[in-house]
């Protein structure tokens, strides 16, 4: 019994993983609000370490491929335990998903249609993610090449365009802060959006050529930290300190272009980015709490979950929080700490196969 | 409730199929009592007054019974259907032989050619002659341009192949027209349609099957396509669904192309269609299959990708840098025919702020004063557009020059000093129409987008736009056309066959068929053909 036909290639997994981190974008404030002008560091030191947890997750896939993050924890911890597990994965898949959508929905309110009640432009995304569910994963990665590109060529072009509106004496003093502060924005950035990678183990098992996983991640892993670390530059490099007081400080510093007072005003293209690629990583989100849902539940098909589960998601993103304030406050300190632990459990999960596997060798020595 | 109507929508066609399966397995009953089965009798008169019974009273039918051998002692009839016939092969090749040459034989040979195989291979002058038994068989044949000889006594008879009637002759496709590259198109003629075709590729690899669809009408069609180059699996699976066809008539491929296209809901069509032998030789030669329908000079081709209503045959003629700028061109043009109108409603009615200053003055001035809002102002100049196209192209020629004065003039001119609609929606519905026209392959799906796009602008502004761009992008990625994804070579990402996308690469560049299409064979051509200067050659003394 197969729950998902579809088949992608390594390449298509690696643009997912790009698209994934682009999208992350909006999440950058929460860091950079503690670590001030030094979050390129942050970021740069956050993409260092979760480089190897990330190999890990690859070398769990390899391990079980062809099997997806709650089938592997059925395996690994039994009928009862494992479940129990799965639920929290999908418990966390869920409120990343709903979370994300929410601080989307908030930026377009802020900055776009202020008059917009949020229910209508959460229905609107998650109809369209919920489209894209329903097509299969297939679908979604067939997707985010063209919507990487795009997101990558707008990155790279307002890059340029702001080059002379650039500072790069915003960056100085480096490392002038508490080691502290530091370690907790490299954390933040750490778990809210470079190891929420951990929602491709629930898709590594469609990858047609298994062994190409593990290159395709770290690739998808490095470009996608590195298109974050331009922004990032970007941002701090052309609003200085005020960078970190704006709800969306791409949105802003895209406003300086002014390339022979004709092309003025390219914040439009920030949005186009934001909107394709939170679609995307909004999709592969719903399809991944939905496929574990279904999995978990020993589901033929997971058709039948994508509009509850959609609903479940509208209300969700309307209750999670009374305003972008509340919003930003449990990003920065709230849920960092909470999502940390269950990103970290495949390599537990790891562990304990490597250890087994020993053992067994062992034992099978010792006769 | 979708789930209950789909089921009520299964169970209805599954009573449908019940129905129809008995009606064929009646009709088939009936038929293999009456004649099907019907031999021929050995009696002339017989034979006749049965084909007679079947094709009734029909004025066209010619039945011309005479008599050959040297004292005309052998009876027999000719059966033919005035106007499909080549009448001078009749008279020359038929009939002069087997009357007029007969006459000087002698007695003893004149009892052989009573032998209807010594009058095949002996006496007529016709290149394909078949032997049939049953009348069914000779009716069909008949009714398809054939000519049928009966001879006394004989319980078979001659099926020759005499086929010719009006037909319109090769000339300059009129929906496809180019500066650089052959000029003539397909015809309503099937046999004209593959000679075209076999005339371009010389190749005994070049396959044509012959099949007939279609219960009253009995349509010829033809698969083409290059054998040890096309996938076998999208030939085996076009074979599977033509022969699904269970209809009663056939009348153009736009028929077959409903039966057949993976997508019959969506507006885009996953199935292509081209007038030109070079653009269809082009697409087998790329390892794509190929339907020809008799009647119609529109030939059908798959599997069939996004990207190919963006190229031209033209572009493979020209020099690669013009080619590659005008792919851009219509890639660009394609955007503008969709996005222009939604574009100018988002902008106008929710974001005035991303129009630069200067020119805000001018929209809001030339949108001062008029009644309706963007948005009805758009769709209103759209609708009236969508008319002036389909009254120009329905009305007598004379007639539509009257048209596009009226429409151009009178709507566009006097609406705008009437003070009813902008100055700027004309322009925009007017560089809209002409950008939709650079992609023939897409006009109409563009037509129907823009309208989306154009309520969504206006109910959500740029937002809209994009949600519905999105959309678009779910729908193209979840189409396939037999097997082939239908954004690839985007997505799924084949680097390789970038080579013709965005740009078209020198012809000694293209080496390899598209990778989504072809599986076997796939280098079409030797690696180092870039043309280079002859080696210099050495001086030779002296020879200066």
């Amino acid at each position: 019994m197969k729950i998902e036909k579809g088949v992608i290639s390594s390449s298509q997994l690696t643009f997912m993983i790009i698209g994934f981190l682009q999208a992350s974008n909006l999440l950058l404030v929460f860091s950079s609000r503690i670590v001030n002008h030094d979050s390129w560091l942050a970021i740069l030191v956050g993409l260092v370490i979760s480089i190897p947890i990330a190999l890990s997750y690859a070398a769990l896939a390899k391990e079980f491929s062809g099997k997806t993050l709650i089938q592997i924890s059925d395996i690994i911890y039994g009928a009862y335990l494992g479940k129990m597990i799965s639920v929290s994965y999908i418990l966390i898949f869920l409120l990343t998903f709903s979370i994300d959508l929410r601080l989307f929905s908030d930026f377009l309110i802020t900055y776009i249609m202020p008059e917009t009640p949020i229910w209508a432009i959460l229905t609107l995304l998650t109809f369209l993610s919920a489209w894209a569910v329903r097509g299969g994963i297939e679908v979604i990665a067939r997707c985010s090449f063209i919507i990487i590109a795009m997101a990558s060529i707008i990155i790279l072009s307002t890059f340029v365009f702001l080059l002379s509106d650039m500072e790069f004496s915003n960056f100085l003093p480096v490392f002038d802060l508490p080691l502290k502060d530091f370690i907790q924005g490299t954390h933040i950035n750490v778990s809210l959006y470079y190891l929420e990678i951990i929602i491709f183990l629930m898709i590594m098992a469609f990858v047609n050529k298994t062994e190409q996983v593990r290159g395709s991640m770290l690739w998808g892993l490095i470009l996608g930290g590195v298109s974050l670390l331009i922004l990032e530059v970007r941002n701090v490099a052309v609003l200085g300190i005020v960078s970190n007081i704006l709800t969306s400080p791409s949105f802003n510093a895209v406003r300086y272009i002014s390339v022979a007072e004709v092309f003025t005003r390219l914040e439009m293209f920030v949005v186009i980015m934001l909107i394709t690629t939170v679609f995307l990583k909004v999709s592969i989100m719903y399809y991944a709490t939905v496929l574990g849902l279904a999995q978990t539940l020993h589901l033929r098909s997971y058709l039948p979950l994508v509009t509850p589960i959609g609903i479940i998601t509208i209300s969700l993103c309307i209750i999670s929080g009374d305003s972008s304030m509340e919003l930003l406050h449990g990003g920065m300190y709230i849920w960092p700490v909470f999502i940390l632990p269950i990103q970290l459990f495949p390599v537990l999960s790891l562990f304990i196969v490597k250890l087994r596997k020993k053992s067994k060798k062992l034992g099978a020595n010792e006769e | 409730m979708f789930n209950f109507l789909s089921k009520k929508l299964r169970s209805w066609q599954q009573q449908n199929q019940n129905i129809n399966k008995e009606n064929k397995e009646n009709d088939n009953s009936k038929k293999t009592k009456e004649n099907s089965q019907a031999k021929l009798s050995s009696n002339l008169k017989e034979n006749l007054d049965s084909i007679k019974a079947i094709l009734g009273v029909c004025e066209d039918l010619i039945i011309r019974e005479f008599a050959f051998g040297n004292k005309g002692q052998i009876s027999a009839a000719i059966i033919f259907i005035d106007g499909m016939v080549d009448r001078t092969l009749i008279n020359d090749n038929i009939i002069k032989p087997l009357m007029y040459d007969n006459r000087f034989i002698c007695e003893e040979e004149s009892l052989e050619i009573k032998n209807i195989d010594i009058i095949k291979g002996t006496i007529l002058y016709v290149g394909e002659i078949e032997k049939s038994t049953t009348i069914n068989d000779l009716v069909e044949s008949c009714l398809s341009g054939d000519t049928i000889l009966l001879i006394e006594k004989a319980k078979e008879a001659l099926v020759i192949s005499s086929r010719g009637w009006e037909t319109r002759g090769v000339v300059d496709p009129e929906t496809e027209t180019i500066v650089r590259g052959p000029r003539e198109g397909f015809t309503e003629n099937l046999r004209t349609n593959t000679t075209l075709l076999r005339r371009k590729i010389k190749s005994p690899d070049f396959m044509l099957e012959a099949m007939k669809i279609g219960r009253k009408t009995n349509t010829a069609i033809s698969i083409a396509y290059l054998k040890g180059v096309a996938n076998p699996e999208v030939i085996e699976e076009a074979k599977r669904r033509l022969k699904r066809i269970d209809t009663d008539g056939i009348l153009e491929s736009g028929y077959i192309e409903g039966f057949i296209e993976d997508a019959p809901l969506s507006i885009f069509s996953t199935i292509g269609n081209s007038e030109k032998p070079d653009t269809v030789a082009g697409k087998i030669l790329e390892g794509r299959v190929a339907v020809l329908v008799d009647g119609t000079p529109f030939v059908l081709t798959f599997p069939m990708v996004f990207i190919e209503g963006f190229q031209s045959a033209e572009d493979y003629y020209s020099r690669p840098y013009y080619a590659s700028l005008v792919r851009v061109i219509r890639f660009i043009a394609f955007a503008i025919s969709i996005l222009a109108p939604s574009s100018y409603v988002a902008a106008t009615t929710f974001h005035q702020e991303l129009i630069p200053t200067p020119l805000l003055f001018t929209v809001a001035a030339s949108s001062e004063g008029t009644p309706f809002p963007a948005v009805v102002e758009v769709l209103a100049m759209g609708v009236i557009f969508e008319i002036l196209r389909e009254a120009g192209i329905r009305l007598p020629r004379p007639v539509g020059q009257a048209i596009s004065i009226v429409g151009a003039l009178v709507i566009g001119e006097s609406a705008v000093s009437a003070g009813l609609i902008g100055g700027i929606v004309v322009i925009v519905i007017a560089l809209t129409a002409v950008a939709s026209f650079v992609v023939p392959a897409q006009t109409d799906s563009g037509a129907i987008l823009r309208v989306i796009l154009v309520i969504l602008a206006g109910s959500m502004g740029g937002v809209g736009i994009m949600v519905g761009l999105i959309g678009i992008l779910i729908h193209l990625a979840s189409l396939r056309s037999f097997g082939t994804p239908y954004l690839s070579p985007l997505a799924p990402l084949s680097p390789f066959d970038l080579k013709d996308v965005f740009f078209r690469v020198p012809i000694w560049a293209m080496l390899t068929r598209p990778k989504s299409i072809v599986r076997q064979n796939i280098q079409r051509q030797k690696f180092i053909l870039k043309p280079t200067p002859p080696p210099e050659k050495k001086d030779k003394g002296g020879s200066k």
